[in-house]
């Protein structure tokens, strides 16, 4: 009966769909199946369809959608890259997929005050092409942004290459359209100015929302020049936590370094896939080295000399860290992180889950405690039988060292049992991260996996956010089951 | 070399693609940036052949029209480590094994089986020599362009050595009609290709890659020939600079696929052409819209395809597009025609068989 309820609500919304979307909405299920998965961790026969996709074009159409989906009572939720790792664009409650890359133009380029407008259906990478013939970037820049759309940057809260120098969105944002659950088209922020002390920062709200509040449709970005050049070094320290002090002490030095990863030796494997499809080795390693570090200076060429010059100073004689003299190794893991540039028919991504799937636990820990959380990461993926992948460390504040990390193992999806002990995984990495007085979740987000789980984190700030969601989605039809309910972890095991 | 009838054949692919979800294949799919469904793209076609291979989708009147709407250029593939083309084909022959598939691919793959052609228009044309060419349905159906390409191969020296010929039949096979192709292999071997391991140079890239790879023949392109003839000594003499500027479009089967991507352009270069490139060059060109059979589905699809790679080329500002491929001249050379009655916007689509003619002395 529920069943036959919902089915005839979901054709009514598709009839009044189709009156303005046109061959933009479907039902079909071709389609559908297209939009049923994204980058999370679940089993191989796994599949979340949504009811109907649609493919709205500008703001106003996707008021007109929500009001629609409002009237029915059908779940909305928005699909930007699909590259997502915590499940946020799983439809488990079926309803409306919103193909937000239909809203993809560039609407104003100001190069006077430095800002681009946009769609947020636009990819990051489309977005810097079109700069770039201007000679300015957004510079931030995740590792997925050939997929990643700009709106899914803002709703995952996502993680940037270039996070040390220029930090992440919410530092290049300053203003946005956000479709609400009552659908209202609101815009949010201080214009084109970068901050503004009136007022709640409700465009703050918006960044790590998931689409819990609304659809976000238009985004205004400070960008940048482009740099007149850029080198990228590799260096060999002992221990992670003396790397990350490495890193603050060049900070404090007055250096200007725009990203840097921290690497341990098995991650290092991960990402020089490059190197070994086209040298056929593996690279070498000194026995002694437990991170690797990998810096980008960029800026004017004298000036990136001299930073790489006194970096280079400091790191080995302060430090006793070694450069990496082998170019070749540098080179194929900037090609692999921010290039993505891999040689033809040998991407790395698909090269390298054939048999298992990349799955991380994103926590944030105090700069001080990385060989800590590291020592624990390796016991507790033992604890739970997954194949670690190794640990990167990303600096995602400007100009100070801080730790986003991936923690990240090989998921064997072939079946419920292995998936859910991932999810176990990273229950128990999250519990750890909270009690060294981190968080639980640095780039990922809440999505399916930590909704719930994460008033752990909270606590009774939990039923603030509560309210503010009820405020923006009274009837719950943005993105349902996410944030604050979680599929995978459970406070009790036999729930 | 036989192809995976079996879907199931590749569900190691598949599952990893279903895994991996990383999206590299999508944006610039040239059918995805028209149309603009996760369905288009490869990332969303391998999520349907899993739903095809679970049972989660049945094959559909819907599903095939779909599958039509590739070009199977393998962008995705070259951005990707996984049989992406084939699993679509396999696809394809599913909705064949199910009579779903559009009646034009059954009317051509019919008339290759019966015929040994694809194109009414196509002639039969002998000529003697001391080099055997295999020329495909494509160029037989355009005697003038044959004409200037045995005029330039002359000057160059190279004597096609021309005969009957039966179709590759690789368009039977792109729709799926996998049992049909081997059927036109055989025709095709037994009564128009040189026997034994004498080298054949071809004309067409999509019959080239056929040949070589899917019937084991010792083939070259011809263009591979020219290079090579252009490099001895006393060459330079015989070319007159064209002191051109233009963009060089890589067919997706000669680029990508052969990894023929320098030769065209050092010929170029020696003519005197300036090749300003595009922005999606060699490997990861993107196709002029007249792959894997959308034309005969889709026209309307094919030219928009063909016109966004067109748009490609003036972006670069170029108003002279070289290719040597007969399957993008022709598409490339409709899209034009329509740009410029639909927007004036006007652009110059040359073959490089045409340029080396200009710049070749007798």
């Amino acid at each position: 009966m529920e069943t036959m309820l919902k089915e005839g609500l979901i054709g009514k919304a598709f009839e009044e769909l189709g009156r303005f979307l046109k061959e933009r909405v479907t039902q079909s299920s071709i389609h559908r199946m297209a939009y049923s998965r994204d980058w999370s961790p679940r089993e191989s026969d796994a599949a979340n369809l949504p009811d109907i996709v649609v493919i709205p074009k500008t703001t106003e159409e996707m008021v007109r959608i929500t009001q629609i989906a409002l009237r029915y009572g059908i779940p909305i939720v928005p699909f930007g890259g699909g590259t997502g790792m915590g499940g946020g664009t799983a439809a488990w409650n079926g309803g409306i997929m919103v193909e937000t890359k239909g809203m993809n133009q560039v609407l104003e380029i100001d190069e006077k005050n430095f800002t681009v407008t946009v769609q947020t259906g636009i990819t990051i990478w489309e977005l810097n092409e079109v700069l770039a013939h201007k000679g300015l970037w957004l510079p931030h820049q995740p590792e997925s942004k050939r997929s990643c759309t700009i709106g899914a940057s803002i709703a995952c809260d996502n993680d940037s290459t270039f996070g040390l120098r220029y930090g992440k969105i919410k530092d290049c944002l300053t203003n946005a359209v956000i479709v609400t659950g009552r659908a209202e088209a609101v815009r949010v922020g201080q214009r084109k100015s970068s901050f503004s002390s009136t007022g709640y920062k409700l465009l703050d709200l918006l960044i790590g929302s998931e689409g819990t509040l609304g659809v976000i449709t238009e985004a205004t970005l400070r960008i940048l020049p482009l740099p007149m050049s850029r080198q990228v070094r590799g260096y060999f320290f002992r221990s992670l936590n003396e790397s990350a002090t490495a890193l603050e002490r060049l900070l404090s030095a007055g250096l200007t370094i725009e990203s840097a990863h921290i690497n341990c030796r098995h991650r290092l494997h991960f990402y020089t896939h490059t190197y070994r499809e086209k040298f056929g080795r593996e690279p070498k390693v000194p026995e002694w080295a437990e991170a690797i570090v990998f810096f980008s200076f960029s800026g004017d060429g004298p000036i990136v000399d001299f930073n790489i010059e006194k970096a280079t100073q400091i790191l080995t004689e302060e430090f006793h860290a070694q450069l990496i003299e082998e170019k070749e190794m540098v080179e194929g893991w900037w090609d692999s992180k921010h290039r993505l540039e891999f040689i033809p028919f040998k991407q790395k991504w698909p090269d390298s889950q054939r048999q298992k799937k990349f799955g991380s636990a994103d926590v944030g820990l105090p700069i001080g405690r990385l060989d800590e959380g590291y020592h624990h990461y390796v016991e507790i993926a033992k604890k739970w039988n997954q194949e670690v992948l190794g640990m990167t460390v990303y600096n995602e504040s400007p100009n100070k060292a801080t730790a986003s990390i991936s923690f990240a193992v090989f998921v064997d999806d072939s079946n419920t049992d292995s998936v859910n002990r991932f999810y176990q995984y990273v229950k128990e990495m999250s519990e750890m991260a909270i009690k060294l007085e981190g968080t639980m979740s640095s780039y990922i987000g809440d999505g399916d996996r930590l909704g719930g789980f994460n008033r752990l984190e909270h606590g009774l700030s939990f039923e603030y956010m509560r309210r503010i969601k009820e405020g923006f989605d009274p009837k719950n039809i943005m993105n349902p089951g996410k944030k604050f309910e979680s599929h995978w972890i459970r406070k009790d095991p036999n729930e | 070399m036989n192809r995976i009838e079996e879907l199931s054949g590749y569900r190691d692919d598949i599952y990893t693609c279903n895994r991996t979800r990383c999206g590299f294949c999508r944006e610039e799919c040239p059918v995805y940036r028209v149309n603009r469904y996760e369905t288009f793209s490869c990332r969303g076609k391998m999520l349907v052949a899993r739903g095809l291979m679970e049972g989660l989708l049945k094959p559909s009147k819907e599903m095939a029209e779909t599958l039509d709407r590739c070009l199977l250029c393998g962008y995705c593939q070259a951005r990707c480590a996984l049989k992406n083309t084939d699993i679509i084909m396999a696809m394809r022959q599913h909705m064949v094994q199910k009579g779903l598939t559009a009646q034009i691919h059954q009317e051509n793959t019919n008339k290759i089986l019966r015929e040994g052609k694809l194109f009414e228009t196509q002639k039969l044309i002998k000529r003697q020599g001391d080099t055997p060419f295999y020329i495909g349905c494509s160029y037989r159906s355009r005697e003038k362009e044959l004409s200037t390409i045995f005029s330039v191969c002359e000057r160059l020296d190279l004597h096609p050595q021309v005969g009957e010929e039966a179709c590759c039949g690789y368009i039977a096979e792109a729709t799926g009609f996998f049992h049909e192709f081997e059927e036109a292999q055989v025709c095709c071997r037994e009564h128009t290709v040189p026997q034994g391991d004498e080298l054949i140079l071809t004309l067409c890239p999509t019959c080239t890659i056929t040949l070589k790879e899917r019937y084991g023949l010792p083939v070259h392109h011809a263009i591979l020939a020219v290079h090579q003839k252009l490099k001895e000594p006393d060459m330079a003499k015989k070319i007159k600079p064209l002191n051109l500027r233009a963009t060089y479009h890589d067919p997706c089967h000669l680029g990508r696929m052969l990894g023929i991507i320098e030769e065209p352009r050092e010929i170029l270069q020696q003519l005197g052409v300036e090749i300003i490139e595009m922005e999606h060059n060699r490997y990861f060109s993107t196709c002029c819209g007249g792959g894997g059979g959308l034309t005969m589905v889709d026209d309307s699809l094919s030219m928009e395809i063909s016109k966004n790679r067109l748009r490609d080329a003036m972006d670069v500002g170029v108003d002279t597009i070289v290719t040597i491929c007969p399957t993008c001249e022709t598409v490339l050379g409709r899209g034009a025609l329509r740009l410029l009655n639909q927007t004036g916007e006007d652009i110059e689509v040359l073959s490089l068989w045409d340029l080396l003619d200009q710049s070749l002395k007798d």
